[in-house]
């Protein structure tokens, strides 16, 4: 390895694409950050636009709470790409076009049936692309025709949490496999309110002592 | 002007006109090569005065083998509404242009031709509305395949 400090402190110190030295409790700042202020992409194509990016953004439903409220007209400025309807063959150039635009570290969600897998477009079709993933690499999968602004909110914890849960130096872009995050069943607005103002709670502060006490270099006397 | 009154008023007009029946508005079968002339009289009439081309499509009939198209005719002056419709073969669908008596036909039937593959004979500029130029095929013609496509299972 060359450096002293990599070989004395496994797991804690490690390179970074720059070639220099960081400490691995970063991550835990870093990543904290990412998670709680995720610009979206108003990139809506047909109806799942109103549910993801009209009803959610309005005060309602409120997506504010999240850090995730400043919906972007332009690529340049946004982290997360709501792929929120039917994507057509003429539109997919433009879908990879605006994917490419954006600055890394950059997630993408593919809400409802269209975004996943082409939904009711499926068979005998001339148009429609069999789902944003034929395109542009997917973080997310949120299930609905469209999916419930609950559902949308629950996708987006899904992320915050992979994205808390990644490693952000070492790979800036997609970090684990794609999930689907599909709402449990017989869960009601009451309890998702409850489980977001606990998780809001929990999450308005980041605590590095316990972030790095959970991490791998734990219990050896490093923090 | 009362539905059945109206259709009276038109079938005076039409040579070879027959009333459909089922249906909820006004409503004929004409032959195709009488469209140009029957609209441009139906515009110009005093009683109908049908000045506004609401829709033109068509619908592809596998079996019988005919393209039928239609024309949903709309007068703003008087606030009624009339279908014509007339059919063509579906091996040679050719039919003539009424994009000189509704202007916007011009793009309704680039649409028309786009979809299913009908030719127009005096449109200025038949060419493709909303396909690539390079798309090969119609397709919404009930036997339109590529190899894109998956096909419902039975």
């Amino acid at each position: 390895m060359g450096l002293k400090i990599i070989d004395d402190f496994p797991g804690v110190a490690m390179k970074v694409p720059g070639g220099s030295v960081m400490l691995g409790v970063m991550d835990a700042v870093i990543n904290w950050a990412r998670a709680n202020s995720l610009w979206p992409l108003s990139f809506g194509t047909s109806c799942c636009a109103i549910e993801m990016l009209m009803a959610t953004g309005a005060p309602h439903q409120d997506m504010a709470r999240f850090g995730a409220e400043v919906a972007r007209p332009s690529p340049r400025q946004a982290d997360l790409l709501v792929v929120a309807g039917t994507i057509v063959k003429r539109m997919a150039p433009t879908l990879r076009t605006l994917y490419e635009q954006m600055a890394e570290p950059r997630y993408v969600m593919a809400t409802g049936a269209c975004a996943i897998s082409g939904g009711p477009f499926i068979y005998n079709n001339y148009s429609v692309v069999r789902g944003a993933d034929e395109i542009i690499p997917v973080d997310v999968y949120v299930p609905g025709c469209p999916p419930r602004p609950e559902a949308f909110f629950y996708a987006l914890l899904t992320l915050q949490r992979m994205i808390r849960s990644g490693d952000s130096l070492k790979s800036r872009h997609v970090h684990k496999r794609p999930v689907m995050s599909a709402l449990p069943a017989g869960i009601t607005v009451a309890d998702i309110q409850e489980e977001l103002r606990d998780l809001l709670e929990r999450d308005s502060a980041v605590d590095v002592e316990k972030e790095a006490a959970a991490g791998p270099w734990a219990g050896k006397g490093y923090c | 002007m009362e539905a059945n009154e109206l259709q009276e008023v038109v079938l005076a007009f039409a040579s070879g006109a027959k009333v459909r029946e089922k249906t909820d508005r006004p409503s004929l079968t004409v032959p195709a090569a009488s469209l140009p002339d029957l609209l441009a009289k139906l515009k110009a009439d005093e009683r109908l005065s049908f000045d506004m081309l609401l829709d033109h499509t068509a619908v592809d009939w596998l079996e019988r083998g005919v393209l039928e198209l239609f024309y949903q005719l709309f007068s703003t002056r008087h606030g009624h509404t009339l279908t014509v419709s007339a059919e063509v073969p579906r091996e040679e669908p050719v039919a003539p242009s009424v994009s000189g008596v509704h202007l916007i036909a011009e793009w309704q039937e680039r649409e028309v031709y786009d979809m299913f593959g009908v030719l127009y004979e005096g449109h200025p500029d038949l060419r493709r509305l909303l396909l690539d130029d390079s798309w090969v095929g119609h397709p919404l013609r009930k036997d339109y395949r590529d190899d894109h496509m998956i096909e419902r299972p039975k």
